[in-house]
């Protein structure tokens, strides 16, 4: 029999405070609320196509500062102003959140060996959580990128986009990824600090929101998809008769 | 009256003592009896089937927290877990991942929660002039040792180390357990600590800050312990420490 002697341990280095933890924390949790928020309302506004290329038009319109133009049609620049924004937010939301990461094969292997041994509902959730947020840390900029270099928006310009510029195939794969991730997000941000303590009723929210965004995002798509199909090249921007 | 069942436990079976020893899983069968635990099943195992059987015990009653695993996918406390409750009769039982294994079923949680106590410092700093022991101390309100008491339930039974992914990435982190620790005696009006003191301790990636909330503590504490609002309360209370330090 072996007897281990007693040294404590000093406070290693490793466990001093560090503030960059903190404010890396903050950051993540406020920058991923931003692009929760943005995310239900932009979903809202672009399936304005659904009650007809007139609604959508002037939701452009009214967004894009149609009031303030000469034109009455509004400036484009604040689609492109807003684009730039958005990516500024989603490098630090992707920035810090990196920290999460399983970076390490270790780390992945541990991860997994965990998730087949343990069933945890909620700890597969974050599971999907990080795939879907890994598949946006590309998808998320080639969206963006496209709105900073052609941010023509518009009942007949947005359907060129999907339908004839084959962006439709983007959004299919961004849509559930961008939803998923965010609801799931903000269900876990708003448990994490402590706002809402009503588990329960929070996730049976998440997973309606989850379903009800995919279908209006789905039902969206698709009616860019009709109208793109009976445009022909080269499209005329879309004005209300 | 229907006639028991025949339960087949799946064990997870491994020395690493023994040279050339290779992980496995060897299956067991036993007749049900009227309120059969996991505990009481595994005792009758290693006594009429195969005494070189490891897996830990002391209480029997849910109190000492040794003999915490991984029950069909499920880490608790096998002696609070009814071999009725489930509806198949084949039960997989293995360690908890996470720990040194000692073997079988059998790991090391004193090691890692010695550990994390001395790097914590998880025991009372009293102020520096109460040095007198023979003073009485004060009288505490029934409020707050009603308070204490609620975070003290825990029995260091390691189950919310297992159930936590972030744990499992990252060894550092230090858990539920810790957390829960340091917010018992962050509530402690005897400790002397203040929030910047705990946020040396706690306020970084391997503390409250690396808490990725994935809730396999809360789900799984068989005290039903609330980790959930401890960790969120600390991570509020770190913050403002940052903020007006």
């Amino acid at each position: 029999m072996t007897i281990n002697t007693f040294v404590p341990n000093p406070i290693s280095p490793r466990v001093l405070g560090h503030r960059r933890s903190a404010i890396a924390d903050q950051l993540q949790s406020a920058t991923g609320i931003m692009l929760g928020c943005f995310l239900l309302v932009h979903l809202h506004f672009e399936s304005s196509i659904l009650l007809g290329k007139d609604a959508f038009y002037h939701v452009v319109q009214f967004l894009e500062g149609g009031m303030f133009s000469a034109t009455g049609h509004g400036y484009p620049w604040t689609s492109q102003i807003i684009s730039l924004i958005m990516l500024v937010v989603v490098m630090v939301h992707a920035g810090t959140a990196l920290r999460r990461f399983p970076i390490q094969l270790g780390q992945w292997r541990a991860l997994r060996n965990q998730q087949q041994i343990i069933k945890h509902s909620d700890s597969r959730l974050w599971f999907w959580q990080l795939i879907t947020g890994f598949g946006l840390f590309f998808l998320a900029p080639v969206h963006l990128y496209d709105m900073l270099t052609d941010p023509s928006i518009g009942p007949n310009l947005s359907a060129e986009r999907v339908y004839h510029g084959g962006l439709w195939i983007l959004y299919i794969v961004l849509l559930p990824m961008v939803v998923i991730h965010a609801m799931l997000g903000l269900y876990r941000v708003l448990l994490k600090w402590g706002w809402i303590n009503q588990r329960t009723l929070l996730r049976k929210l998440t997973m309606i929101a989850i379903v009800y965004l995919l279908m209006l995002g789905l039902a969206s798509l698709a009616a860019y998809l009709s109208i793109g199909a009976e445009l022909s090249l080269p499209v005329t921007p879309y004005t209300p008769s | 009256m229907s006639a028991a069942r025949t339960l087949t436990f799946s064990i997870f079976r491994y020395d690493p003592q023994t040279p050339g020893d290779k992980p496995k899983m060897v299956s067991y069968q036993l007749d049900e009896t009227p309120g059969m635990t996991v505990f009481i099943a595994l005792n009758r195992l290693r006594e009429e089937q195969d005494s070189s059987l490891q897996f830990d015990f002391v209480c029997r009653a849910g109190i000492c927290g040794s003999c915490a695993m991984v029950i069909n996918g499920l880490p608790t406390l096998a002696c609070r877990t009814l071999t009725s409750k489930f509806e198949h009769t084949t039960i997989t039982l293995m360690p908890l991942p996470g720990f040194e294994l000692i073997g079988d079923l059998s790991v090391n949680t004193g090691k890692f929660m010695r550990e994390i106590a001395e790097r914590l410092k998880l025991w009372l700093h009293p102020s520096s002039d109460d040095k007198d022991i023979h003073i009485l101390e004060e009288p505490m309100a029934p409020e707050e040792a009603a308070r204490l008491y609620e975070l003290e339930r825990c029995v260091e039974c390691g189950v919310c180390v297992s159930a936590c992914a972030t744990k499992q990435m990252r060894e550092t982190f230090v858990g539920a357990v810790g957390l829960m620790k340091i917010a018992r005696f962050e509530f402690d009006c005897r400790d002397n600590r203040s929030a910047d003191d705990f946020y040396h301790v706690i306020g970084n990636q391997d503390g409250v800050f690396g808490c990725m909330t994935l809730l396999g503590c809360q789900d799984n504490c068989p005290k039903d312990l609330p980790h959930m609002q401890q960790i969120a309360y600390l991570r509020r209370k770190m913050t403002h420490a940052l903020a007006i330090s």
